[in-house]
């Protein structure tokens, strides 16, 4: 297994050497020369000028950009933002409010997600089931910041019940009602994958003959229906923590959460190569990396599945 | 040996030759061969006309279409004139839906916002499917160096998630290519979605073709002859295509989100252009304030409404398409 997992981390350094590259190529694509933008309206000092140009080596070719950018981000050192922060002391601050954020959404979305697909699963057809499969398929048509302002609104301002933004603290209770909105639409598609999932498996060989060999029906559903089909739901979860973080640029958008997705979003804007490439490097890493934990997973589930 | 395979008979190894009545070849004769033959997508065709859900579907998409063609049909109103004096008013005659803070007919806006809101889940998905449907095909079919040098490509756009790429994507354009027009914005966000959203279905046509090709039908034309380019375009191809359709039909719906969302970051239509998504945007702040929910409700009810119907579309043709998933 180790064998495997050396190889996977070795296939992962020309996708993550790629997507920096191609991060840093679009950023290069703004004719707009950010350091003017810097100091707005106010004229820029030639001396100053040509100095944050060398600190942020917008003097260099493109590709020399890039390279450097590498051999920082090697020693940890993602270069500094421009506030005059090291890039790392923000991506440290932010980084840990969005992992908070997209567990919390994760949690939330695998857990109602595979309890509520279950239960469609088992009794397909009957009432429960045809509610989840609309409210599963309203959830995905409704554009995502569309629930997020309504549910602030109801729950953050109306009914008082959590609190409607974030503070810098970022709290538990300050974070479930963006983590509830986070993991609405990947709840959506838990619930019918686990539902498909469990309604293929009901039918399949192995839970025919734990039926027939005398295994009571919990049993069987727990042992043999459920755990064969959290395959399909493991996958998708591992993709989806990725997709969360991405995400997280909307949902922090509303609610005011000081995490990665704002802090990407206020760089992108402003046109901060440093911190775009250095936030998206990381969000590439955790792709990868939950990648191959899902692959590893899937051998416990499936015990078939050998790796060489 | 009938398929042009050298035989590997042992020296004293006995070949059993069956009668031909226990063999499947009895049953041939049972069948009608004068029947013209029924194609998986006539057979499909078939199972999709009993599927109430498709034609609920189906009206649906028939009904937006001419919404599309022509809006003139729903309404005389101009979705770009606006009266600053009727800036949140409630509904009157002739404007059934009220006005938004601009002033401006909300229903007019929600007609006339499909255009641009449909184009760009069309043309984003018609480019994602050819792209992947040609990679995924390639690295399947012939395997070996393409196959790893186009995974690992697709890899790169695939890690970076599609959200972030194309914010960091179309804030580029927009300094590069501002004042596009419509089909200009439109191309932009069909760009910046195509860019990063091919390797989705390069995976999913990939694995259909690694399948399909291992069928003995592709043996025998090969068998027969055909050349390996015949084969793939001729037999692979169109047998590999009924997963990459379902994908294409559901994600239709997924990037008409994506366009909402991204005008809703200000990174999407210029505001200039009547859509959905900047129709949303735009009424965020009546629902922080809690008046006029109605400004947000109507153009996110009718973008739901479309995806909803692109998503039952894809249900249903993923159900005619899969005969093992008919039975269940």
């Amino acid at each position: 297994m180790w064998w495997y997992v050396g190889k996977r981390l070795l296939q992962a350094i020309p996708v993550i050497l790629g997507a920096t590259l191609l991060i840093y190529a679009m950023v290069f694509l703004r004719p707009g020369d950010p350091i003017v933008a810097l100091f707005g309206d106010k004229p820029v000092p030639e001396g100053t000028y040509q100095a944050l140009r060398e600190q942020y080596n917008f003097d260099k070719p493109f590709l020399v950009q890039w390279l450097l950018f590498l051999k920082g981000a090697v020693t940890l050192d993602f270069g500094t933002a421009f506030s005059g922060q090291p890039v790392i002391d923000l991506v440290q601050r932010a980084f840990p409010v969005t992992i908070k954020l997209a567990f919390m959404a994760l949690v939330i979305e695998a857990v109602l997600g595979v309890a509520a697909g279950f239960y469609a699963g088992m009794r397909r057809g009957k009432l429960f089931d045809s509610t989840m499969l609309v409210v599963s398929l309203l959830v995905i048509a409704v554009p995502i910041f569309v629930f997020g302002f309504v549910l602030q609104l109801l729950v953050g301002i109306k009914l008082g019940a959590l609190p409607a933004l974030v503070s810098s603290q970022a709290t538990f209770r300050e974070l479930l009602l963006p983590a509830i909105v986070l993991g609405l639409v990947s709840f959506a598609y838990v619930l019918r994958l686990t539902r498909t999932s469990v309604i293929e498996n009901l039918t399949a060989d192995h839970v025919r003959t734990a039926r027939a060999k005398g295994l009571p029906d919990g049993q069987v559903n727990r042992r043999h229906v459920l755990r064969n089909s959290l395959i399909p739901v493991v996958t998708f979860l591992g993709a989806d923590l990725g997709g969360l973080m991405a995400g997280a640029v909307v949902t922090e958008g509303i609610f005011n959460v000081p995490g990665v997705g704002n802090l990407a979003f206020q760089a992108v804007r402003r046109g901060e190569t440093p911190t775009i490439v250095s936030v998206v490097t990381i969000m590439v890493l955790v792709y990868v990396l939950t990648s191959l934990v899902v692959d590893l997973l899937y051998a416990w589930l499936d015990p078939r599945i050998r790796y060489a | 040996m009938p398929d042009g395979r050298p035989s590997k008979i042992r020296p004293g190894q006995e070949r059993y030759v069956a009668r031909l009545e226990d063999t499947p070849l009895h049953d041939v004769g049972a069948l009608d061969t004068t029947a013209p033959p029924e194609s998986q997508w006539k057979e499909a065709w078939k199972q999709l006309r009993k599927n109430p859900l498709f034609w609920v579907s189906a009206v649906l998409l028939v009904f937006l279409a001419v919404v599309i063609a022509v809006p003139g049909l729903f309404t005389s109103n101009d979705p770009s004139f606006c009266q600053p004096g009727k800036s949140l008013a409630v509904s009157s005659p002739g404007h059934p839906l009220g006005f938004d803070r601009q002033g401006c007919d909300v229903y007019s806006r929600v007609i006339y916002g499909a255009r641009a809101s449909v184009a760009v889940g069309v043309f984003t998905t018609l480019i994602v499917a050819l792209l992947g449907l040609v990679t995924g095909a390639v690295a399947g079919f012939y395997g070996g160096f393409l196959d790893a040098l186009i995974s690992r490509i697709g890899d790169i756009f695939y890690a970076i998630p599609l959200l972030l790429a194309a914010i960091v994507l179309l804030s580029a354009l927009n300094n590069v290519w501002p004042n596009r027009g419509f089909w200009g914005s439109v191309l932009a966000i069909v760009l910046a979605l195509g860019l990063f959203g091919w390797p989705q279905v390069t995976r999913i046509a990939r694995g259909a073709v690694i399948e399909t090709k291992q069928q003995e039908f592709v043996d025998a034309a090969r068998a027969l002859g055909a050349t390996p380019r015949r084969n793939l375009l001729r037999h692979v191809v169109p047998n590999s295509l009924a997963p990459v359709i379902v994908t294409a039909t559901v994600s239709l719906g997924v990037f008409i989100v994506a366009e909402a969302t991204l005008s809703f970051l200000g990174l999407g239509l210029p505001t200039s252009i009547v859509s959905w998504g900047n129709d949303i945007a735009a009424s965020q702040n009546q629902v922080r304030a809690g008046q006029r929910l109605g400004t947000m409700f109507w153009p996110a009810g009718a973008l739901a409404l479309t995806v909803f119907s692109f998503i039952l579309l894809g249900d249903a043709v993923r159900d005619a398409l899969d005969p093992k998933a008919k039975k269940r």
